[in-house]
């Protein structure tokens, strides 16, 4: 019995030191952004619009909505597309999502129209 | 009682080995993040002063996840970085002891993540990546810097067969010099950055956010070995 206690507390302890599940869930964020910035070209571009629709749609982190910045930076590449209404939906998602992104992003938006 | 004894150092033992922190709680040490309760973070480019070239882009693609899912809103790093590159400001060096009020204003930031990388040099044999970096986190409404740390990290990227034997260590030395040469450099500089920010007080979003003061934080000149399994 005691040494039961004693095995669950060491288990206990032990459970501590891992990593606990994040807010927000990314998939390869990190590879295709970089490749973004290195390259630029068509095939970067396309792999960083299906990893941004993959972490909207398929969000599996703790807090289960988009994590911040990603709505408007899928709407920004979107807008570089040539794609402005589509853009411009996702920049007006961040700020439904995350009220502190308003400043910056309504200025996008005005920027767009001028 | 002898049990208890015994209990007592195997507990400290195991607690032990998975903390590098000091003796600081962290309500102590980022005293201006509990104070400010920041909520938007603005990342600049990072100051590259290492002689790798392209250092600055495995630390700016790698960065807003660790202080994202701390639970802080993190300013869409693709469109400010367009806006700084539109307006001048790109260059990180310029800003650091200068007042920021001006990114409050036009990012809404509360803070500003400067991150200085020293060095990244990297031994092909060995298969290692030795790296220096620094990161400075400014308030925009006093100019203070609220959190800072700087590491010295030993990125191991070698491979381990487990074939064993001098053939064994053949593979092994030979697929490590593969590795490091397409290795995912992405991931020295995503380790360097998760390693880091684990002592970040937790934001807004965080279930624990303004409840983990008492908590140590990191050393603020830290030494640490890291590879590929580092989240």
């Amino acid at each position: 019995m005691r040494k039961g206690l004693i095995l669950f507390a060491l288990l206990a302890i032990l459970a501590s030191c891992t990593t606990q599940k994040p807010l927000y869930t990314w998939g390869n964020y990190e590879t295709t952004s970089y490749n973004y910035l290195k390259n630029t070209d068509e095939k970067s571009i396309q792999e960083l619009i299906e990893n941004y629709q993959k972490v909207i749609e398929t969000q599996k982190g703790t807090r289960g909505v988009v994590p911040p910045g990603v709505c408007a930076d899928y709407g920004f590449i979107l807008l570089q597309e040539g794609k402005k209404e589509e853009g411009k939906e996702m920049l007006m998602k961040e700020i439904a999502l995350y009220p502190e992104s308003k400043i910056f992003i309504e200025r996008i938006l005005k920027m767009i129209e001028e | 009682m002898k049990k208890i004894l015994y209990f007592t150092i195997i507990v400290l033992i195991v607690a032990s080995s998975c903390t590098t922190t000091s003796k600081i709680p962290k309500s102590t040490a980022y005293k201006g993040i509990y104070d400010e309760k920041p909520v938007s973070v603005l990342l600049m480019p990072p100051i590259n002063r290492s002689t790798n070239v392209e250092a600055k882009e495995y630390f700016h693609s790698t960065l807003n996840i660790p202080i994202a899912n701390a639970g802080y809103y993190v300013v869409p790093p693709f469109l400010s970085m367009e806006i700084l590159k539109r307006e001048s400001a790109y260059d990180s060096e310029l800003f650091i002891d200068a007042p920021l009020t001006k990114f409050g204003e036009v990012f809404g930031a509360d803070v500003v993540v400067f991150t200085i990388i020293h060095k990244w040099d990297k031994s092909g044999l060995a298969a290692k990546v030795y790296v220096e970096v620094e990161y400075i986190i400014k308030s925009t409404k006093t100019n203070e810097v609220i959190y800072t740390r700087k590491g010295a990290v030993t990125y191991d990227a070698s491979i381990n067969s487990g074939a064993g034997g001098l053939a064994g260590a053949l593979v092994d030395m030979a697929a490590s010099a593969i590795n490091t040469a397409v290795t995912n450099y992405v991931d020295v500089a995503r380790a360097c950055n998760a390693y880091t920010f684990k002592d970040l007080p937790a934001g807004k979003y965080s279930p624990t956010y303004g409840t983990d003061g008492a908590e140590m934080s990191g050393k603020k000149e830290f030494r640490a070995t890291l590879n590929k399994n580092y989240r």
